[in-house]
């Protein structure tokens, strides 16, 4: 087994947040499950909570946890890999690791996987908790194991750019930083551009609706008012949102075709080359030390 | 064993090594000497391949540091400046994970561990974790990881800043125990004592260049090759007179002087040094103390670089 491997777990189930993370994870993720529930059924439908399909409830409840539990190891994440290089700069012993046998390919695994395993502890234990949903129907473990899966690549991609960051900068500080404005990029950003192509797109078939109209023309075909589903052009912001891919892996197999396996290659292409320079930045990092 | 030939390293312009050579004996325990800024911690990053030099070649037994880091890697312990530990592990498994950054395995692994752990002294302590040992133990560690692979070349790096007198001695110890057994090492070190105590040869470097042109270096062992001779005068009286007297012995140089104290240095041996004493009093220069001694490793830097201590 790769020796580093073994050195980051073991430094990293030392650390107080090896038991403290998990701990407000789950109580986080359990917080969610009664205010939703609690909001679902006493604020939001009171009048129909008797006759509430508890199938509808479950389809919620699991977008909600899934959207929670991304969004909490969204934030995790750069804790775990954006700090794990350059704290071996900090504490000067990555020229150790440098002048050892280790290949800088070797090295950056080591620390992708110790990271990557946290986050999947972090999945694992959660895994209960989704499980909630089955009690109210309308959900299989098969949209859980995907919705998990596609959680945890998009995951291993973060990862993935904060250690390229990690490699890249001399400070834990500023290579977590970054790793977060790029999170805020692939998410608040590319949300925001979507939208205003979306609005953009929609003002265009309106006013084709509206002129057609003006001229006697049918203005109720998709012939007339062009596809009802926003072109490529527009949709394309969100093949880098890590909700969207997450949303698309319970959708249905037609939209995974036309949208997920785009978004995924999207991440997958961004996984890669930050391994790429992560590796080369490291390989390099003997002037930095 | 280790060669350095022509090699350059550049920082934004500035040239950190400039042309430098030097060869390194097998078995030769080598000093490295010069100000701060002169270039010797990038020259020995560049021998533990941490750096690329921007021309020239320097090898370890024979590999190139630029295109065989691996093989020079397997043969090379390298102690940096600030040597950096992982203070949340214990000594075994802080032990353990180099030697198998090493790819030591099995029983080859826990014999270079134990014996890492005997030869440094800290055997009984290995369940401690790093961080509950003292600077010189931490030291002490760092070394002792760097021969868990039985490196035949050391590259120490300043390796006695922050340690106490006794620290200091120990490592001496060890670096002359090892040099016993046969390892070549490559040492910089602003404690000039401390070279001068364990170094069979002294290279000077400054501004990135060796001091004494290509490869050359000063023989510290062997004081019947030392001829010139330090001579400390303190003279009474009239010492104006002192400068012009020494300017006409003709092979003393006038070193430095402090009121009426006089460093001198003399070529020629001890017999030049009492004809220089019995020039002086015969031209009427009242001498009240007169310390001869062959030049120490410090009277050799303060005449290269200056009256700058190191």
């Amino acid at each position: 087994m790769n020796p580093m491997i073994g050195k980051e777990l073991r430094q990293r189930m030392r650390e107080r947040r090896g038991w403290l993370l998990p701990t407000l994870y789950l109580v986080a993720l359990g917080a969610v499950v009664i205010f939703f529930y609690y909001f679902e059924v006493t604020i939001r439908r009171p009048w129909d909570a008797r006759g509430l399909q508890g199938s509808e409830i479950g389809g919620a409840l699991f977008l909600v946890l899934t959207y929670a539990q991304l969004s909490i190891l969204l934030l995790l994440a750069p804790v775990f890999s954006a700090g794990s290089i350059t704290i071996e700069k900090e504490q000067r012993t990555l020229t150790g690791l440098l002048t050892s046998l280790l290949t800088p390919l070797e090295i950056w695994w080591g620390k992708f996987f110790a990271s990557s395993l946290f986050l999947v502890l972090l999945l694992v234990s959660s895994l209960p908790v989704l499980s909630l949903v089955f009690a109210f129907g309308g959900i299989g473990p098969l949209q859980i194991v995907l919705a998990t899966l596609t959680t945890l690549f998009v995951l291993a991609t973060v990862s993935s750019i904060g250690l390229y960051c990690s490699a890249y900068f001399r400070r834990s500080v500023h290579a977590t930083a970054v790793t977060y404005a790029a999170i805020i990029v692939i998410t608040a950003l590319s949300a925001i551009t979507f939208a205003i192509l979306m609005s953009q797109w929609e003002r265009q078939r309106q006013v084709r609706t509206e002129l057609r109209a003006a001229q006697g023309a049918p203005t109720t075909t998709e012939a007339a008012t062009g596809p009802i589903t926003p072109p490529l052009w527009v949709r394309a912001p969100l093949y880098v949102n890590p909700y969207f891919l997450v949303t698309l892996s319970f959708g249905t197999a037609e939209d995974w075709a036309n949208d997920g396996v785009p978004s995924a290659a999207v991440f997958l292409v961004l996984f890669l080359l930050s391994f790429t320079f992560a590796v080369r930045q490291l390989r390099r990092s003997g002037e930095q030390t | 064993m280790i060669g350095i030939h022509e090699i350059r390293k550049h920082y934004d312009g500035t040239a950190a090594l400039d042309g430098f050579s030097l060869e390194v004996k097998p078995g030769e325990l080598l000093g490295l000497v010069g100000p701060n800024g002169a270039g010797k911690t990038t020259l020995i990053r560049i021998l533990a391949t941490l750096t690329r030099p921007d021309a020239g070649q320097a090898t370890i037994g024979g590999h190139d540091v630029t295109h065989e880091p691996a093989a020079v890697r397997a043969m090379t312990g390298y102690m940096p400046d600030v040597p950096g530990v992982y203070q949340d592990l214990t000594l075994e498994e802080f032990l353990i994970f180099f030697a198998e950054a090493f790819h030591l395995r099995g029983a080859k692994k826990r014999a270079a561990v134990e014996h890492a752990l005997s030869w440094s002294g800290l055997g009984e302590r290995r369940k401690a974790y790093v961080e509950q040992l003292s600077l010189g133990l931490k030291q002490r560690l760092v070394l002792a990881r760097t021969l868990l692979h039985e490196p035949k070349v050391l590259l120490l790096d300043e390796p006695a800043t922050g340690l106490d007198p006794l620290a200091r001695i120990e490592l001496r110890e060890q670096l002359r125990s090892l040099n016993g057994e046969g390892v070549t090492i490559l040492v910089s070190s602003h404690i000039l004592s401390d070279l001068e105590d364990i170094c069979s040869r002294v290279a000077f470097i400054a501004t990135g260049k060796n001091v004494f042109g290509e490869g050359g270096t000063l023989e510290l062992k062997g004081a019947e090759k030392r001829t010139a001779v330090s001579c400390e005068i303190e003279v009474l009286g009239n010492v104006e007179g002192v400068p012009a007297a020494l300017a006409s012995f003709g092979d003393a140089r006038l070193v430095e002087s402090k009121l009426n104290v006089f460093r001198v240095e003399v070529g020629g041996g001890p017999q030049r040094a009492a004809d220089m004493l019995r020039y002086l009093v015969t031209n009427g220069v009242t001498v009240l103390r007169f310390d001869p001694r062959g030049p120490d490793l410090e009277d050799h830097y303060r005449s290269l670089f200056g009256s700058k201590t190191p």
